[in-house]
């Protein structure tokens, strides 16, 4: 993608319920930028896997800015709105709630540490007194995990309502995802 | 795996060897994963559940690990608790719905749960204080998984738990320590005290929630994020030599000043575990720390500590039903845990089966 982004204003990187796609995948878009390139504004929507692989994500913030504190200054800023905007956050790949957490305590898919970001730093900061990972890294990585993720959720819901010719559609699908891996 | 074959055996990690034996009973590590492209396991599905018992069957068979996997749904209630009386799985692990599983390895060092909390949990437990050497272990044990399975990874957060308390490293670094003489002078709490601290979780033997008995803590770090797993386990073998030097200046307390009442108490204790003809599991506990305090003080010299450290968890309600062959009532399982008892500890040092 031929980008002269500049400037490149990054609108928010928190899913808002009204689901918008990511451009490049079927996955929910969760950052939407305005681009500026020689006095003509368009939008674009990706989902973090995208934006990161188009270089719009940075996927490492860079490090030793006292990052912890700063974020931690700014959810206490902005608890109130945080709190009315994360109890209407519902994950479409696991249908899990940001208030489901809070009572269940447990997460329902690894999408959800993307989408409830904003709520859950607070809360890891107190578990651990950090925000970021020191150590082991795994070698493998799997850009279309997410989009697998999606699939299955498709797949349960279409179990659910038991439309059986789409969930072998979907069976299918997945399995040549499988195999392409 | 025929379950029958482990009740006559036991772990490696209870032979009593390696660094600091007589105080730390073992050195366990475990690491929590998920695969990238499922939900975490309390929004799966029974055939995504079923998916991820499969691919971590070929990840095993396709790294050529020594495991061999147990089916828990299939298992009935007895050989589940079982295995959690072993510390192969977790009691939410016995008492949870849908497919689910073990991998365990020789000599019941390596254990893997499957669709536990998170998709994987992988521990390692050995004998003594080895931590060093235990890391070295899992992490391969890991990274072999890892050839055929993508763990849910973040660049910011690390490896990806259910729960938040885990993520990062996913790492539980955990001695299982015997502090027989600070609980009897009564310093434990301050021990304790000090460990919560410096942030270190304090449990008992059957891990989280359960109140530790026989005088057995399990200490263990809490936090899994901002710190490398060789950070966490250096802060716990930070930590542990002044433990274990309390523990013994306790034990040399007693020593000099209670010796005839210390020697009376194990002697009594060995007697009624010798001589007992209906025993309940707590007492059974209580009296085998006395026991295994009194062989580390050189008072008892006709045991040893294997055999003692093996009655801790053969006298447990489902190893008594396992080696009986059939379900006892309370009753019956104090009196079947009675003769056990006499029959491994008449005879003196009795070792293996």
């Amino acid at each position: 993608m031929g980008r002269a982004a500049r400037p490149v204003r990054i609108a928010g990187s928190v899913c808002r319920n009204s689901t918008m796609m990511c451009q490049h995948c079927d996955l929910e878009a969760s950052v939407h930028l305005t681009e500026t390139i020689d006095g003509t504004t368009r939008e674009v929507h990706l989902c973090p896997a995208c934006a990161r692989e188009s270089g719009m994500l940075v996927s490492q913030p860079p490090p030793e800015l006292g990052l912890e504190a700063v974020v931690q200054t700014l959810i206490i800023n902005h608890v109130g709105e945080l709190v009315g905007e994360l109890a209407r956050l519902r994950c479409t790949l696991c249908g899990m709630k940001f208030m489901e957490f809070r009572t269940g305590g447990r997460l329902g898919c690894p999408h959800d540490y993307d989408l409830f970001r904003s709520g859950l730093l607070p809360i890891v900061l107190r578990s651990h007194g950090a925000t970021r990972h020191v150590g082991k890294r795994p070698k493998r990585r799997d850009a279309t995990a997410n989009q697998r993720l999606l699939f299955r959720a498709r797949l349960r819901h279409a179990i659910d309502e038991e439309d059986y010719e789409q969930a072998a559609m979907l069976r299918d699908q997945l399995r040549r995802k499988d195999a392409d891996q | 795996m025929n379950l029958d074959e482990l009740t006559r055996a036991s772990g490696e990690w209870l032979r009593g060897t390696g660094p600091e034996s007589d105080i730390v009973m073992c050195s366990r590590i475990r690491l929590a994963r998920n695969l990238a492209d499922f939900p975490f396991i309390n929004r799966a599905s029974r055939g995504e559940k079923t998916e991820i018992e499969n691919h971590f069957k070929t990840a095993i068979a396709n790294a050529g690990l020594e495991l061999s996997y147990v089916d828990v749904l299939s298992l009935d209630n007895l050989d589940r608790q079982f295995l959690v009386e072993r510390q192969l799985i977790s009691r939410e692990l016995a008492s949870s719905e849908g497919p689910r599983g073990v991998a365990i390895g020789p000599h019941e060092n390596t254990s893997i749960m499957v669709n536990e909390e998170d998709h994987l949990r992988i521990q390692m437990m050995l004998s003594g204080l080895a931590l060093a050497e235990n890391w070295e272990r899992i992490n391969k044990v890991d990274d072999q998984i890892e050839e055929t399975l993508t763990y849910a990874f973040s660049p910011q957060l690390g490896y990806l738990t259910a729960c938040p308390t885990n993520v990062g490293t996913g790492i539980r670094v955990g001695v299982m320590l015997h502090l027989p003489a600070l609980v009897q002078t009564k310093q434990i709490d301050k021990v304790f005290r000090a460990l919560h601290k410096i942030n270190l979780a304090v449990r008992g033997l059957y891990g989280e929630g359960t109140q530790a008995f026989g005088d057995f803590y399990q200490i263990s770090n809490q936090q899994t994020l901002g710190k490398s797993e060789t950070d966490l386990i250096r802060n716990l073998t930070d930590v542990i030599p002044q433990i274990i030097t309390y523990e013994r200046q306790a034990r040399q307390e007693l020593l000099n000043q209670r010796r005839q009442h210390l020697h009376d108490q194990v002697s009594r204790a060995y007697g009624v575990l010798k001589t007992a003809h209906t025993i309940t599991s707590e007492e059974t506990m209580h009296l085998l720390s006395s026991v295994r305090l009194g062989i580390n003080l050189g008072l008892i010299d006709d045991l040893d500590i294997p055999t003692v450290n093996e009655l801790f968890i053969h006298t447990q309600p489902a190893h008594l039903q396992k080696l009986q062959g059939r379900p006892l009532e309370v009753d019956e399982r104090n009196i079947a845990r009675a003769a056990y008892l006499r029959s491994r500890l008449t005879n003196g040092s009795s070792g293996e089966e």
